[in-house]
């Protein structure tokens, strides 16, 4: 369901963030992409929510380009995906629940479905009792599980985490990568970016490894815990 | 469609909570609208009903020509059938000398005065009414009237109002002036006001569009807010307006009896008053989309 052929990515004014990236993702996979702080990482994922577009190469989702996408219908593209960031863009004038309703909102549903959806959400991640609280009184694991809430309110069908565990301690991040494994076996394609190997460590998953922007290995089955060990 | 309704009610819903939590300080951005807008609907107020006051008193628009005191008895009835041939009159009245001195006695104040006069001081007199109304046309009946035989002066009464609709025509391009500074004044304002809340929303615009917002779907609490503040503005100014035009209507008062009319400046009506609104509305929404579309640009 995504696949990149020969993609680089260049900002303005900056060296390349990824060169000739070439790999492929299918349904409900589990994939973790790893590599040092700087390896082109979050362009990888911003690549695939559609938040960036690629300088050369081809990115399709669901078998769309993304380069030919109008500029309009990027915003339907993006509601395919469920986005976890790396500094949580949690929104601090308003309570759980209202953080967690907003991409309902965007996709137009609110009221009392929104309001089952939202509960559902925040249940599935424990926050449920902490609805009426304010994000900026949470702990940080805590405010991590809200910004899961609130990507996997609106049932996407890819999620997709920038460092979800980067600064929690091993309970906590453990914790959420099991939760991130429970989307995954009810259908949900998921995407995390790592610089640690704990995610990853003794699972099945495919791995994609960055190393200065360009892809040093696209694999799956065990090989994942030497590769991402060999980094941290 | 329904959905469409019902996205829209909940925008507004979300919009008019914005404006409950910052009571205050939309209060008072819609007084600052309020007091904008009612200058130009005061300013509208008063013209119109000194248009009301002139469009009565047009159709008195008269020449008058009077005679010389001691004139042959023929002569009335030469100036008639001139009068009669002239085709730039529409119509005309002769009055007598005595009719005159009859209507003079017939008001009270004048009695003493009248009844010390051994004669009549007043001469025979005809009241013409010009097909046309514009200087020129009266400006060569005038001088045609004149050269008659026996006429000693020809008076155009409509003088004073010539100089009144001149006058109204100056306030008419005055409130023009005015009501289209003041009209950027407000865009000014309203544009700022959702300029400073995008700001401080910015976190949740970037959010969203990385969400999968629509721009419009961004846009639209901005409208929004925009058309509110101009509405509630345009509330207030009519408020403003109503209260300063009552104040002025007693003032009045004592200074209009004396001239035994009833003039009293009009409440703006109905129609207006709707699309004193509407403009205002219009202002805060334009105000409010060069708002948003500049920061989104920028974003």
């Amino acid at each position: 369901m995504i696949t990149f052929d020969n993609v680089t990515k260049r900002y303005p004014g900056s060296h390349e963030a990824l060169t000739g990236v070439s790999f492929s993702i299918a349904r409900g996979d589990m994939v973790y992409v790893t590599g040092h702080s700087g390896a082109g990482k979050s362009t990888l994922l911003k690549l695939i929510a559609t938040i960036e577009r690629p300088t050369s190469g081809i990115v399709l989702i669901n078998n769309q380009n993304v380069s030919k996408l109008k500029e309009a219908t990027l915003p339907f593209m993006r509601r395919q995906f469920g986005m976890v960031f790396q500094d949580h863009k949690l929104l601090y004038d308003r309570n759980c629940y209202h953080n967690v309703a907003l991409p309902l909102a965007i996709n137009g549903i609110t009221g009392h479905e929104a309001g089952k959806r939202i509960r559902a959400a925040l249940d599935k991640v424990g926050l449920l009792a902490k609805e009426k609280v304010m994000p900026i009184t949470l702990s940080g694991g805590e405010q991590q599980r809200l910004a899961i809430a609130r990507a996997v309110v609106s049932r996407p069908s890819i999620l997709i985490a920038d460092e979800p565990t980067g600064n929690l301690d091993r309970n906590y991040a453990a914790d959420i990568i099991s939760l991130f494994k429970a989307f995954q076996q009810v259908g949900v394609t998921v995407i995390i970016a790592t610089h640690d190997a704990l995610g990853s460590a003794g699972t099945t998953n495919k791995v994609l490894h960055l190393n200065h922007g360009k892809l040093e290995m696209a694999m799956a089955e065990n090989a994942a815990p030497q590769s991402t060990g060999a980094v941290t | 469609m329904n959905a469409w309704l019902y996205q829209h009610a909940q925008t507004l819903k979300l919009v008019l909570s914005r404006f409950k939590t910052n009571m205050l300080s939309t209060l008072l951005i819609c007084l600052a609208i309020g007091v904008t807008v009612a200058l130009p609907s005061l300013l509208y107020a008063v013209l119109d009903s000194a248009n009301g006051l002139v469009s009565n008193v047009k159709s008195e628009s008269q020449i008058s020509v009077f005679l010389a005191l001691n004139h042959d008895d023929g002569l009335v009835a030469n100036i008639s059938s001139a009068l009669n041939k002239e085709d730039q009159i529409k119509r005309f009245k002769f009055i007598s000398k005595d009719d005159a001195l009859k209507d003079l006695q017939a008001a009270d104040t004048n009695k003493d005065i009248l009844n010390s006069l051994e004669k009549n001081p007043l001469p025979d007199a005809f009241l013409i009414e010009p097909k046309q109304l514009d200087n020129a046309s009266i400006a060569t009946l005038k001088s045609i009237l004149s050269k008659l035989d026996g006429v000693d002066e020809v008076i155009v009464n409509g003088a004073w109002l010539k100089r009144l609709n001149a006058l109204l025509a100056l306030g008419q391009s005055a409130l023009t002036i005015v009501a289209a500074l003041l009209a950027f004044a407000i865009v000014a304002v309203i544009g700022n006001t959702i300029r400073m809340q995008i700001l401080t929303q910015q976190a949740e615009i970037n959010l969203s569009q990385l969400i999968g917002a629509t721009k419009s779907f961004i846009r639209r609490p901005f409208l929004y807010a925009g058309a509110l503040y101009g509405l509630l503005g345009g509330l207030f100014a009519l408020a403003i307006t109503a209260a300063v035009i009552t104040q002025l209507n007693q003032a009045l008062a004592p200074l209009v009896a004396d001239y035994q009319t009833n003039f009293a400046l009009r409440l703006p009506n109905f129609s207006v008053s709707l699309i004193i609104c509407a403009l205002a509305l219009l202002l805060g929404v334009i105000a409010a989309y060069f708002a948003v579309s500049k920061s989104s640009s920028q974003t």
